[in-house]
C-alpha cells in the first residue's frame, strides 16, 4: 500500500464503502434501541445492511486474494476488512435478538450503548475516507479506543442492573445477549482501530 | 436422582417460607421419583399436598386435583412438549407451571417460557429453590387475584376487573392483560403518584431493572388505546422522574363550569358517568 495505484483506489474505495455501510447500520441500529418493541422496519434495514457489508467484504477480500502481484501487508488488509464486517454482523445480531425474543421496552444502558455504536462505526468510516485521502489517522484511533473504554463502562453498569436482584430472569437471559453482541459490535470497532494502526505503522516504516 | 441433597434444608439461611401462602396443592410430573421423594419431604413439612405423577393428566383430571402448581419435567412429553405446556396453560390458566429438566438452551427456555411455563429451573436444583419459586410466583398472582372486582367508573372508561377489560360506552378497549393491569392498578389509586418501580413490582411481579423503560412504553400504549375511544379525557399525568398518577380530567377549555375533575369511582357511587 506504499504506492497508490489505480488497483489501490479501488480497493480503498471498497474499504470506504464498507465503513459508510458499518455508519449506516449503527445509526438504524441505535433508532431501534429506542423504538422498541416497534422495531420490525428498523432490524430490516440493519439486516440489509449486513448483507451489504457481506457483498463489500466479499469484493475485497477477492480483490486481495486475486490479485496477479500480491498485496505486501495483504494480512493486514485482510484484518482490516473482518474487523468492518464484524460491526456490521454484531450489530444485526443484537437488532435480530431484540426482534426474536420479544423484547417490550427500550432498557437506558442499552441505548446509551448503541449511540455509543453509532459514535463509533462513523469515526470508523471516517478513518477510511482519511485512509484513502492519506490524511493522519491518529485522532480517529484515539478516539475509537476512548469510545470503546466508554462502551465496556456502559455495558458493565447494563449487565449489573440485571443482576441487581429479583430482576424477572426472562428479562436478564434477553439482555445479557443484546448486551454481549453491543459490545462485541463496539469492541470490532476497536478492532479496526488496531487494524489501521498496524497497517499505518507497516506503511510508515515501508 | 437430580434433585441435591447434599445440604439439609435446615441448614440453608433461606428465612421464613411465604407465610400466608395456603397449604397448596401441587402435582410433580417426572420419572425421578428421587426427585419427588425429596420434594414431598420438604412439601409436607409446609402443610402442603403433593401428588406424584410420571405422565400428564388428561385436562378432567388435572381440574379435579385443583392443583395451585404443576412442576413438570418437558422430556416426559415428547417433541410436542412446548405445545402440552401452551394447552395447559390455555385450559387452567390459574395454575402455575413450573419446568425443572437438564440443562437447555436458551431457545428451549424462551419457547417453554413463551409456552406458558411461569419459572423454568435447571437440575440438579435444590427442593427449597423450588418451593420459593413456587411461592413467587403464588405472590405474584396474588395482585391479579386480588383484584377488585367492583367495575371503576372514571371519565368515559368503566374499568372491569370482572371481565380483565376497560370499557367506554360499552365498547371494549381491547386492552392485554398487561395493559388492563396497568390501568386498574393507575385507576384504583385516583389522584396518587405511583412510582415507576412500584407499578412494575406490582404489575409484572419482579424488581425494575434501572433502566427499563417498560412502564412508559406500557403507558404510552395505554393512552394510545384510550385516546381512541375517549380523546376528550385526559386520564393518566406523567410525573417526571417519578411516575405516573391517574385523574381523569377534560382540558381546560373543555371544563364545564361544575366539573373540574372525575375522581374515580366504584360503580357504587353516582358520579363517573354523570361527567361524561
Amino acid at each position: 500500500m506504499a504506492k497508490r495505484g489505480s488497483r489501490d483506489k479501488e480497493l480503498l474505495d471498497l474499504f470506504e464503502r464498507a465503513g459508510k455501510n458499518a455508519a449506516a447500520a449503527a445509526v438504524v441500529l441505535d433508532t431501534l434501541l429506542g423504538s422498541i418493541p416497534d422495531v420490525a422496519k428498523l432490524s430490516e434495514r440493519v439486516l440489509e445492511a449486513e448483507q451489504e457489508g457481506d457483498r463489500i467484504t466479499h469484493a475485497i477480500l477477492r480483490k486481495l486474494d486475486t490479485a496477479s502481484k500480491p498485496y505486501q501487508d495483504v494480512g493486514d488488509l485482510h484484518t482490516l476488512a473482518s474487523a468492518v464486517d464484524d460491526i456490521v454482523d454484531h450489530s444485526e445480531e443484537a437488532a435480530d435478538m431484540i426482534g426474536r425474543y420479544g423484547i417490550e421496552a427500550p432498557m437506558v444502558q442499552a441505548s446509551e450503548l448503541g449511540g455509543i455504536l453509532a459514535e463509533a462505526a462513523a469515526e470508523v468510516a471516517g478513518a477510511l475516507k482519511d485512509l484513502r485521502k492519506g490524511n493522519d489517522l491518529t485522532s480517529r484511533i484515539v478516539e475509537l479506543h476512548r469510545l470503546e473504554n466508554e462502551g465496556d463502562r456502559v455495558s458493565r453498569e447494563g449487565l449489573g442492573a440485571l443482576f441487581a436482584g429479583g430482576i424477572d430472569p426472562m428479562v436478564v437471559i434477553r439482555w445479557k445477549d443484546v448486551y454481549e453482541s453491543l459490545e462485541k459490535a463496539v469492541d470490532a470497532c476497536e478492532g479496526v482501530a488496531h487494524a489501521l494502526e498496524t497497517l499505518t505503522l507497516r506503511r510508515g516504516s515501508a | 436422582m437430580s434433585i441435591t441433597e447434599t445440604h439439609r434444608v435446615e441448614h440453608l439461611d433461606a428465612g421464613p417460607s411465604f407465610a400466608s401462602t395456603p397449604a397448596l396443592r401441587i402435582a410433580v410430573v417426572d420419572r425421578d421419583t428421587g426427585f419427588g421423594t425429596v420434594l414431598r419431604r420438604r412439601a409436607e413439612s409446609l402443610g402442603w399436598q403433593q401428588r406424584d405423577l410420571t405422565q400428564v393428566p388428561a385436562i378432567d383430571a388435572l381440574v379435579s386435583m385443583r392443583l395451585h402448581a404443576l412442576v413438570i419435567d418437558p422430556t416426559l412429553l415428547g417433541p410436542q412438549w412446548a405445545e402440552t405446556i401452551e394447552y395447559l396453560r390455555g385450559n387452567l390458566p390459574e395454575m402455575a407451571i413450573v419446568v425443572t429438566t437438564a440443562p437447555s438452551s436458551v431457545g428451549q427456555r424462551v419457547r417453554g417460557i413463551r409456552a406458558g411455563a411461569d419459572d423454568w429451573i435447571t437440575k440438579p436444583c435444590h427442593p427449597e429453590e423450588l418451593i420459593a419459586r413456587i411461592e413467587s410466583i403464588m405472590r405474584r398472582r396474588k395482585p391479579a387475584q386480588g383484584l377488585t372486582r367492583e367495575p371503576i367508573l372514571a371519565g368515559d372508561l368503566s374499568i372491569r376487573a370482572d371481565q380483565f377489560q376497560a370499557f367506554c360506552e360499552g365498547r371494549s378497549l381491547d386492552l392485554t392483560r398487561r395493559e388492563f393491569e396497568l390501568l386498574h392498578l393507575l385507576a384504583d389509586n385516583p389522584g396518587n403518584v405511583l412510582e415507576r418501580e412500584e407499578i412494575y413490582q406490582r404489575v409484572w411481579g419482579f424488581q425494575m431493572a434501572h433502566g427499563d423503560r417498560s412502564v412508559d412504553v406500557f403507558i404510552r400504549k395505554l393512552r394510545q388505546k384510550i385516546a381512541l375511544f375517549s380523546p376528550d379525557w385526559d386520564y393518566i399525568h406523567t410525573h417526571f422522574g417519578v411516575g405516573y398518577r391517574f385523574s381523569p380530567e377534560l382540558p381546560v377549555a373543555e371544563k364545564p363550569a361544575s366539573i373540574k375533575t372525575a375522581p374515580a369511582k366504584r360503580k357504587t357511587a353516582k358520579a363517573g358517568k354523570a361527567a361524561a
